[in-house]
């Protein structure tokens, strides 16, 4: 397993500056054991879990969305990088309090929850990647990203075409959960489900059966031969609440005691492991996750919206991976944001809009316990309008996960006229 | 009502009671309605304006709020609550619609989020001045937008100083509310935007009282897109009123108006020929909204757009509200009182008025608003209100008999009626398939007083109605 982590950072020859460091800690807190052990057990726990549900075996992608850009260098923080400290006089985090850190890299302290995994090696991190060219706009960055289609004007997003290579056409097979909003990832033709709460997918009508069914018929009537966005939505949206009938009523507590956060997050990676559990098709899974516009009062290791929005991450995803048991052997989460944010600290102990970021990843087939990708360094020769440089197109690790974890799809069909590069960040199997 | 007329005001008001159909033909038609709407001062709209009475948060000034809140009186949520409570009874009962509709048409472009922590004390004031001008001249709104204190405290210039510029007002102003993207305008350029908005303060988490600080102006020649000025006075307001005039009339913020505004009451994918002929309405007549608004609605592609948009889910609200003839009454501090519990409606349909995070405002397409949730969490609210189940207390649903014509009459008659009333158009084949499915009705089946339809399946059929892509579509 080491060697294969090993081989990843060694496989792309930039990247050796930033894994000759990775490479000593690896070896010296000998985390390649828990990895095999993770995996051994885990895989024969699911498969007798889904031997007992007599469900698929399929994959499951997970995206969180950091809306609004969240900092990356907050996020995993290059403390051995010297321009670190002088850019963020009053916010950077002291190297002391980061954890699982490195000569050059630690992560937030709030990310304690993850520690575990971390050392694991189911979580794990690519720096300095994002898009091709700097956008520093939100609402165009986030649809350049999620469309991933640069130059073509088909409105339709990367998920909805992965979705879309295979002859599943059931809305639940790419889940928006949290928000009733399809977001523009899952755009397109493929009909896919958006819903805040599970429990809302019940067919609204009256209480008596028979009055029920006619209700259903009538809309069925009423829908069936309508074109265009709504026409589709009605129509999944009766599709979706036949299948899902049994999830809707579900009021199950986790599973393994875990404990999710409060708050929407908590909630919909809560809904996620239910709707997973119960595997109803689900291949594709998005959750928006916070408000990382952090113009102002990102603030310090004493207050802050950077402490209280990590928190709440850290605690959602370990409480995600442990509810999952078994079934976390087919499920990794990555982790999109549609920007860094400025390498020095403003005014207001806030970052502005920047450029290179990070993206987290967890889960089954990542390889984790370290950073990813080629660090460019903070030296002022080395930003780019004042930002962290992108050495890595976002699309190169995404396409790494899915042919990781989907080794059948045609990924020029999903990242159309890209050439993705090595990086290394999940594990050769 | 024909067709034409029925399609303007399906755009130009929340939904077609009878009341609103006989306005529009007493003024002798929907164009002429529309110039009525346009001097929204002239229109009797007692109901409506007795509403600011209903919610006891509207009565304090921002400090005053403040200070309540501080003693727990009340939270800031009821204050944002109490908004999004008086916006959506607006909505549903005010005569001027047309005022209705474009102020929500503004605050989404000019968007400041309900809730918000740090605009809520200002958030009801700046509802004001966005109302004040929702039919003036955008080159007036947009400084009164940019320079009010709710914007300035939700996108940090409250906090932008000459020492410490913060950027986040400076890029949205391009980006968002005026010129756009396409501009091309550099990170320099976004730099000396928010240099220019420098100085306008708020004494915030105390008095929340606006104030011009030139201390902490920044002075410097600023030159952005073509606007150039030395700026050396400390005193920036008269630089940032400049620097606002010049984007309101920029030819790309006329454009990019020009693309929400047909967004919004033509198609999602209007063709950049309409754009371009609004644009330049626009533009030449100074931002001048009625003369802009009154070249869309002659434009020949707006009359051929008649159901091209879908109703985001508040609009299916609010119009569901409308078309069903409810009535709400004054609030008697219960949670099920109308007043009170229509915002957990526009919750269950999944939009609440202002209620979006982000400073781009909601988006105006139906492939949003399409979603499995959309859809249930519309049917649910139909159906509640079809039945009157929710709210329960101080409000009054209209009973069957007053749906009916005169009795006895055939059920497919009795439809036709309901459809009048609820889709402003007779019922389809369709309809009237379903509606026969729904209540277990035949279609020549006569209804008499004592006819199950009035006794206990007329939800059945007013939810049927409501459930149709013809309601949820405008």
């Amino acid at each position: 397993m080491a060697d294969q982590v090993l081989q990843g950072g060694q496989g792309c020859p930039e990247c050796q500056a930033a894994s000759g460091l990775e490479r000593r800690r690896f070896l010296g807190l000998a985390v390649a054991a828990g990895v095999t052990t993770w995996a051994g057990v885990t895989g024969t726990v699911f498969r007798e879990v889904a031997l007992a549900a007599g469900g698929s075996a399929d994959n499951v992608l997970i995206v969180v969305s950091l809306r609004g850009g969240a900092d990356g260098l907050s996020l995993i923080v290059p403390h051995g990088d010297p321009g670190y400290l002088q850019a963020r006089p009053r916010i950077a985090i002291p190297a002391n309090r980061l954890v699982a850190s490195n000569a050059m890299f630690g992560l937030h302290p709030k990310m304690a929850p993850l520690a575990p995994m971390w050392n694991q090696g189911t979580f794990g991190a690519v720096h300095a990647v994002g898009l091709p060219h700097p956008n520093r706009s939100h609402f165009s960055a986030m649809e350049e990203i999620e469309d991933a289609d640069p130059g073509s004007s088909e409105r339709r997003g990367w998920l909805n075409r992965m979705i879309g290579l295979d002859h599943d056409r059931r809305p639940q097979q790419a889940v928006q959960m949290g928000a009733s909003l399809v977001p523009t990832s899952l755009y397109g033709p493929q009909p896919v489900l958006a819903t805040t709460r599970l429990k809302d997918l019940q067919m609204p009508g009256p209480s008596d059966p028979e009055g029920h069914r006619r209700t259903v018929r009538a809309r069925h009537q009423l829908w069936d031969d309508k074109h265009g966005a709504l026409g589709r939505g009605a129509r999944s949206a009766m599709k979706v609440v036949d299948s899902l009938a049994r999830l809707a009523g579900s009021t199950a507590p986790p599973h393994n005691g875990a404990k999710y956060p409060d708050g929407d997050f908590g909630r919909s990676l809560a809904q996620t492991a239910t709707m997973l559990r119960a595997d109803v098709g689900a291949e594709v899974v998005t959750i928006d996750y916070g408000n990382w516009d952090m113009h102002v009062g990102l603030g310090t290791m004493e207050w802050g919206a950077m402490l209280n929005t990590v928190d709440e991450f850290a605690h959602g995803m370990a409480a995600f991976f442990k509810d999952l048991g078994g079934l976390a052997s087919k499920v990794t989460v990555v982790t999109l944001s549609e920007f860094g944010r400025r390498v020095e600290e403003n005014g207001d102990y806030g970052l502005d809009h920047g450029y290179g970021n990070v993206m987290l990843m967890f889960g089954a087939g990542v390889a984790g316990g370290k950073v990813h990708g080629s660090w460019p360094g903070l030296s002022a020769g080395k930003l780019i309008d004042g930002d962290l440089a992108v050495t890595h197109d976002y699309r190169s690790v995404l396409s790494e996960v899915l042919k990781a974890r989907f080794p059948a799809l045609n990924l020029s069909r999903v990242f159309p006229n890209f050439k993705p590069e090595h990086i290394g960040s999940m594990k050769s199997s | 009502m024909d067709a034409a007329a029925r399609h303007l005001l399906n755009r130009f008001s929340y939904g077609i009671t009878p009341a609103l159909a006989h306005e529009c033909t007493s003024h002798g038609g929907s164009h002429h309605w529309l110039e009525h709407q346009m001097r929204p001062h002239k229109i009797r709209d007692e109901f409506a304006n007795g509403l600011t009475h209903w919610y006891k948060t509207r009565s304090y000034s921002p400090h005053e709020l403040w200070q309540h809140v501080q003693h727990g009186n009340f939270t800031g949520w009821d204050v944002n609550a109490d908004l999004a409570r008086w916006t959506l009874l607006r909505r549903i009962y005010s005569r001027r619609q047309l005022l209705e509709v474009m102020t929500e048409f503004w605050s989404n472009l000019l968007h400041v989020p309900v809730p918000d922590e740090k605009a809520w004390p200002h958030r009801r004031g700046y509802d004001l001045i966005i109302r004040h001008h929702a039919l003036g001249r955008f080159d007036k709104m947009l400084h009164a937008a940019i320079t009010h204190p709710a914007m300035g405290c939700y996108l940090d210039n409250a906090e932008s100083t000459r020492v410490n510029p913060n950027e986040n007002l400076g890029r949205e102003l391009l980006e968002l509310h005026t010129v756009g993207r396409l501009a091309g305008y550099s990170e320099a350029d976004v730099k000396q935007s928010a240099q220019i908005l420098t100085g306008y303060r708020v004494d915030m988490w105390h008095t929340w009282k606006p104030y011009y600080s030139p201390a902490d102006h920044h002075v410097g020649k600023v030159g952005i897109l073509g606007f150039h000025s030395a700026n050396r006075k400390h005193d920036g307001r008269p630089v940032t009123a400049a620097y606002l005039n010049y984007l309101a009339h920029h030819p790309l913020t006329a454009r990019r108006i020009a693309l929400r505004l047909a967004t919004r009451f033509i198609s999602d994918e209007p063709s950049p020929h309409v754009v371009a002929d609004i644009a330049k309405v626009f533009h030449h007549s100074g931002t001048d909204i009625k003369a802009t608004l009154r070249a869309l609605v002659k434009h020949r592609e707006f009359k051929r757009s008649a159901g091209a948009k879908t109703r985001t889910p508040s609009e299916d609200l609010v119009a569901t509200m409308r078309v069903a003839g409810v009535r709400a009454k004054k609030p008697s501090g219960k949670d099920s009182d109308f007043a009170t519990a229509v915002l957990y409606q526009a919750e269950v349909m999944g939009q609440k008025p202002f209620n979006w995070p982000r400073p781009d405002g909601f988006p105006d397409a139906a492939q949003t608003w399409s979603s499995v949730s959309r859809v249930l969490g519309s049917w649910s609210v139909h159906h509640n209100i079809a039945g009157g189940w929710y709210p329960t207390t101080a409000v009054h649903y209209r009973t069957p008999k007053e749906w009916m014509p005169r009795l006895p009459a055939r059920f497919d008659e009795v439809l036709d009626l309901v459809s009048r009333q609820i889709l402003a158009r007779p019922a389809s084949d369709s309809l009237l398939q379903a509606a026969c499915i729904a209540t277990e009705i035949k279609r020549h089946e006569r209804i008499t007083q004592d006819h199950p339809l009035l006794v206990w399946k007329m939800p059945r059929l007013l939810h049927t109605v409501l459930d149709t892509p013809t309601h949820m579509t405008r």
